[in-house]
């Protein structure tokens, strides 16, 4: 028998029925197209109809053109939240290289509010270590408000994500919650490190760790399935693929359930 | 879900040179196969690309070690030149014996240009036999597989992805709508609902569920494949029977 028919298990749950019988929520989404990649379902309605098969309440995401082309500001990323306040929550998405524009979005969090969980930094594209003080403005709005800062991590050393440089922000703004998206990918040293080296409102983000044979269990052997976040980059990966990854791991419904659902409502809430 | 019975296409096994993730033996693939609910699968030694005369070998052995006749092993080829493999009439003979259903290539670690000079003995023997043949050896490198494709059009093909987890759509559409035995592997495709697209557009019997296992776990395809959207038949199709059709096609 294979783990798919464990009788009342999640993954029973999501074979028959394409979700759990609790909330999913996608910590790491995107929104529109992408030069590298052809979507066909990259638009909040296509996005919204697919998160409700996989019973995603909610998704929440920064904007492709708000993170790559500077003239397209977070403001229409609010608006089109506002079409689909069920679903739809948007980090802001932060450009190192317009400090005005960092200014004046930030100012806006207040009036964007239910809608906006966060801030987004994405140093790699951008090219500026998240240690730079062009982040600083962000990073201590984030620190002061104890807000979520979702950030593109990745493994390797010496470039403007990695571990050693997720480290030194996670402990100079230890009152901001940090989600390192893509846990670091390959780094477990620096992994760990950010997790348990900071304040204790540090989390390992999955995207594109989930399906990655072993990792989860890994990630929940170093450092707890209390310390993990479901994600997909969405729309670059799919729903189903992601949460099969977390659920098809060796590890307990409690974890699973930890990593789709609980640790996000400890963090957020129940309503927001 | 027995409901579904899925053949997967990409699956490795044996020891990796360098450690890692690895199912080591039979057994141990078997035990994962069991864990997520595949009924059989389509094996290759992790290890092909840099032991090529020895992972033959050890693909019958591993494959002789399954009672239950749910493995069915790949070899790998090379150029017919320098006669590191029996001559194609005899290779492909043994295949049924040994229950070798298909073959790969790695051009690239092995040093050799993929192109009529070098392998057209072969590739000629197994496209008449239907043989499917793998192109994880190609997996990324998208000029390579376009020119390998233009010299062997007729050539029973199944492209296999390596760690691609960006879907590919722009360079795959092209070889589905262009090569008649050109069929798709759908591990590291996550578009969302991607694979229904790519089913309604170009034909479900194109698609072929395969895992990547070791270094992709069974579930997380399982999942994506079974709520895409398409028919049960279809999922069912693309799950299992496309593979099926493809290894009892081939004239061995």
């Amino acid at each position: 028998m294979s783990f798919w028919s464990e009788k009342g298990s999640i993954a029973e749950q999501c074979w028959k029925n394409g979700h759990p019988d609790f909330p999913v929520y996608d910590m790491h989404g995107h929104m529109g197209g992408h030069y590298a990649i052809y979507f066909n379902r990259c638009e909040p309605a296509a996005v919204v109809e697919h998160m409700k098969r996989a019973g995603v309440k909610h998704l929440v995401f920064s904007h492709h053109y708000a993170l790559w082309e500077p003239t397209f500001r977070n403001e229409r990323v609010y608006e089109m939240c506002r079409e689909f306040p069920e679903h739809l929550r948007f980090y802001v998405a932060i450009n190192p290289h317009y400090p005005e524009h960092i200014k004046e979005d930030l100012a806006q969090f207040d009036r964007w509010q239910p809608y906006v969980v966060g801030i987004k930094m994405l140093a790699g594209y951008h090219q500026v270590n998240v240690t730079d003080k062009k982040y600083e403005y962000a990073l201590s709005f984030a620190n002061e408000r104890g807000i979520p800062v979702l950030n593109h991590t990745w493994g390797g050393r010496g470039h403007y994500n990695d571990g050693p440089s997720m480290l030194q922000i996670v402990q100079k703004y230890p009152n901001a919650i940090f989600f390192h998206g893509h846990s670091i990918f390959g780094d477990y040293e620096y992994a760990e490190k950010v997790v348990k080296e900071s304040s204790g409102k540090s989390y390992l983000e999955l995207t594109a760790v989930c399906g990655e044979n072993e990792m989860i269990e890994r990630f929940c052997s170093l450092v707890g399935s209390e310390k993990l976040l479901y994600g997909t980059d969405m729309p670059w990966f799919d729903e189903f693929q992601g949460i099969g990854g977390i659920v098809a791991a060796k590890i307990s419904d409690t974890d699973k359930r930890n990593i789709l659902c609980d640790n996000v409502e400890r963090i957020l809430g129940k309503e927001w | 879900m027995e409901d579904i019975k899925f053949f997967d296409c990409n699956c490795r096994l044996g020891l990796p040179m360098n450690g890692g993730r690895c199912a080591a033996d039979t057994a141990a693939l078997i035990a994962e196969l069991n864990y997520a609910g595949v009924e059989k699968a389509l094996v290759r030694h992790t290890n092909t690309d840099v032991a090529i005369y020895f992972s033959n070998d050890l693909v019958t052995n591993w494959v002789k070690a399954d009672t239950e006749n749910r493995l069915t092993g790949v070899w790998t080829i090379l150029p017919s030149q320098c006669h590191e493999l029996p001559e194609p009439d005899e290779f492909f003979n043994s295949f049924k014996a040994n229950r070798i259903g298909a073959i790969t290539l790695y051009p690239q670690e092995h040093r050799y240009v993929p192109c009529r000079l070098t392998l057209g003995k072969i590739l000629d023997a197994a496209a008449e036999r239907k043989v499917p043949v793998l192109l994880n050896g190609f997996a990324g490198q998208w000029t390579a597989l376009y020119n390998f494709m233009k010299e062997f059009p007729d050539i029973t093909c199944i492209y296999v992805e390596k760690g691609g987890k960006w879907g590919s759509d722009r360079n795959i559409r092209p070889l589905l709508e262009n090569y008649a035995g050109f069929h798709f592997e759908t591990a590291g495709y996550w578009v969302p609902e991607g694979l229904r697209d790519l089913a309604d557009e170009f034909g479900a019997e194109k698609i072929i569920y395969g895992s990547n296992f070791p270094s992709y776990n069974h579930g997380n395809g399982m999942l994506q494949l079974k709520h895409c959207g398409l028919s049960a038949d279809k999922v069912a199709m693309i799950a299992g029977q496309n593979l099926e059709n493809l290894l009892k096609g081939a004239q061995l």
